[in-house]
C-alpha cells in the first residue's frame, strides 16, 4: 500500500470563526498536489492544522498519515513521522545559527534520543557526528546554490523574503520528509528567487515524498509541475483536476469556479473583490 | 577563629575584634573603624528610595553570624602573569604580603550611592575578599579565576574585591561566588571596587551561584580611566534575593565600557539590579545590556540610570534590558532613566522589553521535530547569545554557559559552532 495523507471531513475553527468546513483531500507519496484558493479560503489554516498549531481547533473530521491519526499528536511527533511544513512566514530565532538549528532539528528527526531504562536520556547522547553533519549541510547548500556563509547567520534574523524561503527549502532538503506541505512558498518572491526556490523543490522531489503545494497563483506551477490541482473555496475543496485546471483558473479566475460549483461571487474570499490570479 | 556575633550586634568593639583576631596592622584597624562610623552615619535603605522600592529588606537575615573563618579564596593565576608581577590572592593574604599596595587602594572610594550603607559595612566588617593588581603596562594573556566558596548557608559574609589595573595594563578576571543550597538564610554582602587606569583593558566577570536561601546585597563600582576599555559581566544565577547596585563611572576622556548582565532565575527568586552609567568625561562610551530569563515565579527588576554630566561633550551611551518570561507567574520590571545634562551628545538611548516567547516561534521550532521543552531551551539560549557572543574569553564563556544550563537545561548537540 502506498503511504498516504488522508484528510477527511475536516472542520476547523479559530476562536468562534469556522474556517474549514468539511475538507477532503488525499495525497500519496510520490505525488505533487497543488491546492489553490483566494486569500481567506483557508489554505494556511489547513497547513497549520496539519502540523498541530495550538490556535486551531478541530471540530470534526480526521487526518491520517500512513494509516495513523495525526490530530492527537504534538507538532514535533508529526514532524518525526515525516511530515514537514514550509511556512509562509518563517519565524526568526535570534541567537541560534542556521548550522546549529539544522543540526538540532536533524537530530530531533533522524537521531531521536533513546531514553535509557530509567526513562532518562543518556548524557552521552550526541546525535550525528559534527563532521558528518557539516558534510550533509554543505552538500545540500550547494544543491540549493546557497552561500556557505548563510550557515553562520541567525535563523531568519534579518533575512529577505527570498532568503527565508530558501532556508525553508534547505530544511526540507536536510530533513528529507515523506510528506511536505509548502505554504505559499512562492509568495513575496521576485521571478529569479521564485525560480531558485522552485529548483530547490524539484531537487528534493522523489518517489518517496508527497507534496502539497499551497499557492495563490498559478505561476509557481510553471516550475513545479503538479499531477493534481485542487481549488479551495469557503473551507472546502470544491473542484479537483489535473494540471490543466491551474491554467483554467489563470484564464478565468476564482469566480469561474464559484459559477461552476454554484457559490455566489466573493464567497470564501475575505477581500470583497476577488484578486486577480495571474497578474503578478 | 570564630566570631559568633550576630550581624545585628555589630558595633565598634566587634569591628575591632575582627582586626585583633587576624592580628591586623593598625592602619587597617583604623580603616575599619572609619568605615564603621560611615556605616552608622549612613542608614540602611528604608524602602522609600527609588532604587529600593522593589526589594524589601524586612526579611534580610541580619542575625546571621559573621563568617570569620572563610576559606581562602581559590585562585588561578597564569604563571607568566605571576612572573610579570600580577597579584591575584585572598585579600587577607594581600594585607600581609603587599601591605603598601593594599593600603593605597583599599577603602579609598565611595561605592554606589544606593548601597552606601552596605559599602561602608563591608569595608568595616570584611573577613575575606579578593585582591587583584596588574602593574603598569603588563598584559595578561590567560584568564585569571578566583572563587569564593562559602562553606555554610546561614552566615553573614561581606568580602571586599579589589581589582586594580594600572595604566596600559590588560587583564581578564572571572570571580565566582558559591554557597550551598538549603539551610537557613544567609547574607552575602560582597562588594567590588574595580579601577582601570589610563589606557587599561579590563574584562571582569562575576558569576554568582549562591545557595537558594541566600540574600545577596551587593555593590560594584567600576571606574574607567582615560582611553581605558572595560567590559563587566554580572551573571546572576543563584540566591533567593539579589539586590545589586552597580555604578560605572566614565571618569577619563575617551574611555569605553560594556556593561553586560545575564540573569537566569526560577522558583521564587527575586533579582533587583540598579545601575548608574555615569558619563562624566568627554568622548566616553558606555553600553549596557542586561538579559534575563525568568521561570516559575521569579521576578526581575532593573532600574538603570544613564547620567550624561553637564558640560561633557560627545558621549555615547545606551542601556538595554530584555526579559524573557517563561511562566505566566514570572515577572519583570525594567525601568530606564536618562538624565541628560549636556547638549553636545553623540547618542543616548534605551530599550526595555518584557514578554513571553512568541508562540508562533515556538510552534515553528516544534514543527521541526523539537519538543516544546527543547524548542524553549533553544530559544532561551539564542536569547542569551546576544550577551554570550560578546564574551571573548573562552574560559569565562564556557563557565557562564555551564552555569546558565543549570537553569535552562541542556541538549547535548547544542555546541555547534558554525
Amino acid at each position: 500500500m502506498t503511504d498516504e495523507l488522508v484528510i477527511s471531513g475536516l472542520e476547523v475553527s479559530i476562536g468562534s470563526k469556522k474556517i474549514l468546513k468539511g475538507l477532503d483531500l488525499t495525497v500519496r507519496q510520490g505525488e505533487v498536489h497543488a491546492l489553490m484558493g483566494p486569500n481567506g479560503s483557508g489554505k494556511t489554516s489547513l497547513a497549520y492544522t496539519l502540523m498541530g498549531h495550538p490556535d486551531y481547533t478541530v471540530d470534526a473530521g480526521t487526518v491520517s498519515w500512513r494509516g495513523q491519526d495525526l490530530l492527537g499528536l504534538t507538532p514535533d511527533k508529526r514532524a518525526q513521522m515525516g511530515v514537514f511544513l514550509a511556512f509562509q512566514y518563517p519565524s526568526a530565532i535570534p541567537g541560534v545559527t542556521v548550522a546549529s538549528f539544522l543540526r538540532n532539528i536533524y537530530n530531533a528527526i533522524h537521531h531521536p534520543k533513546q531514553p535509557d531504562a530509567s526513562g532518562e536520556t543518556s548524557i552521552k547522547y550526541t546525535g550525528i557526528p559534527l563532521a558528518k553533519f557539516r558534510k550533509l549541510m554543505e552538500e545540500k547548500m550547494a544543491l540549493l546554490r546557497m552561500d556557505p556563509a548563510f550557515a553562520t547567520r541567525y535563523v531568519n534574523e534579518g533575512f529577505s523574503g527570498g532568503e527565508k524561503k530558501r532556508l525553508e527549502m534547505l530544511q526540507m532538503a536536510i530533513l528529507s520528509p515523506s510528506m511536505a506541505v509548502l505554504d505559499e512558498t512562492d509568495s513575496g518572491l521576485d521571478i529569479d528567487a521564485l525560480k531558485n526556490v522552485a529548483e530547490g523543490i524539484n531537487a528534493s522531489l522523489s518517489p518517496d515524498m508527497g507534496v502539497l503545494l499551497i499557492t495563490h497563483y498559478q505561476r509557481m506551477l510553471n516550475y513545479v509541475k503538479p499531477q493534481f490541482v485542487h481549488v479551495l473555496l469557503d473551507g472546502r475543496v470544491v473542484m479537483s483536476g489535473g494540471e490543466e485546471l491551474s491554467h483554467q483558473l489563470e484564464a478565468n479566475g476564482y469566480d469561474w469556479v464559484r459559477d461552476q460549483v454554484g457559490l455566489p461571487a466573493g464567497v470564501g474570499d475575505e477581500a470583497s473583490a476577488p484578486e486577480p490570479v495571474a497578474q503578478h | 577563629m570564630t566570631l559568633t556575633q550576630p550581624s545585628t550586634a555589630l558595633d565598634a568593639e566587634t569591628i575591632a575584634r575582627i582586626g585583633e583576631l587576624s592580628d591586623e596592622p593598625d592602619w587597617l584597624c583604623n580603616l575599619r573603624q572609619r568605615w564603621w562610623e560611615r556605616a552608622t552615619q549612613t542608614p540602611p535603605p528604608t524602602g522609600q528610595e527609588e532604587e529600593w522600592r522593589r526589594t524589601s529588606l524586612d526579611a534580610l537575615p541580619r542575625d546571621a553570624s559573621l563568617l570569620t573563618d572563610a576559606p581562602l579564596l581559590e585562585t588561578h593565576l597564569p604563571a607568566d602573569a605571576a612572573e610579570a608581577g600580577v597579584i591575584l590572592t585572598d585579600l587577607r593574604t594581600a594585607v600581609r604580603e603587599h601591605p603598601e599596595l593594599v593600603a593605597k587602594h583599599l577603602g579609598v572610594s565611595d561605592g554606589p550611592a544606593s548601597h552606601g550603607h552596605f559599602w561602608a559595612l563591608a569595608h568595616a566588617a570584611w573577613t575575606g575578599g579578593l585582591f587583584c593588581h596588574v602593574p603598569r603596562g603588563v598584559s595578561v594573556d590567560g584568564t585569571l579565576v578566583a572563587r569564593h566558596v562559602i562553606p555554610r548557608s546561614d552566615v553573614a559574609y561581606h568580602p571586599v574585591s579589589l581589582v586594580i589595573a594600572e595604566e596600559g595594563s590588560s587583564v581578564t578576571l572571572l570571580e565566582e561566588i558559591v554557597s550551598p543550597d538549603g539551610g537557613s538564610a544567609g547574607w552575602f554582602g560582597g562588594i567590588s571596587d574595580v579601577r582601570a587606569g589610563r589606557d587599561a583593558r579590563v574584562r571582569y566577570a562575576t558569576l554568582q551561584q549562591l545557595g537558594d536561601a541566600a540574600w545577596r546585597i551587593g555593590a560594584e563600582r567600576v571606574v574607567v580611566g582615560p582611553d581605558a576599555t572595560v567590559t563587566t559581566l554580572n551573571a546572576e544565577i543563584g540566591s533567593a534575593v539579589t539586590k545589586l547596585g552597580l555604578d560605572v563611572v566614565m571618569d577619563g576622556k575617551g574611555g569605553t565600557s560594556k556593561v553586560l548582565g545575564l540573569l537566569a532565575a526560577g522558583d521564587d527568586q527575586q533579582i533587583d539590579i540598579n545601575t548608574v552609567q555615569d558619563l562624566a568625561a568627554d568622548h566616553t562610551t558606555s553600553d549596557l545590556l542586561y538579559l534575563s530569563a525568568l521561570y516559575d515565579r521569579a521576578h526581575a527588576s532593573f532600574y538603570g540610570i544613564t547620567n550624561v554630566r553637564h558640560g561633557t561633550r560627545q558621549t555615547s551611551s545606551y542601556q538595554e534590558c530584555r526579559n524573557l518570561l517563561l511562566s505566566p507567574q514570572a515577572g519583570a520590571e525594567p525601568i530606564p532613566v536618562l538624565e541628560i545634562e549636556a547638549n553636545d551628545i553623540l547618542r543616548c538611548g534605551h530599550g526595555a522589553t518584557a514578554g513571553a516567547i512568541d508562540p508562533t516561534t515556538l510552534f515553528y521550532a516544534q514543527t521541526r521535530g523539537l519538543s516544546a521543552d527543547e524548542a524553549e531551551r533553544m530559544i532561551v539560549r539564542g536569547f542569551f547569545e546576544q550577551v554570550v557572543a560578546q564574551i571573548s574569553d573562552e574560559t569565562i564563556r564556557s563557565r557562564i554557559i555551564d552555569a546558565l544550563a543549570v537553569r535552562i537545561g541542556t541538549d547535548s548537540s547544542d555546541e555547534v559552532a558554525a
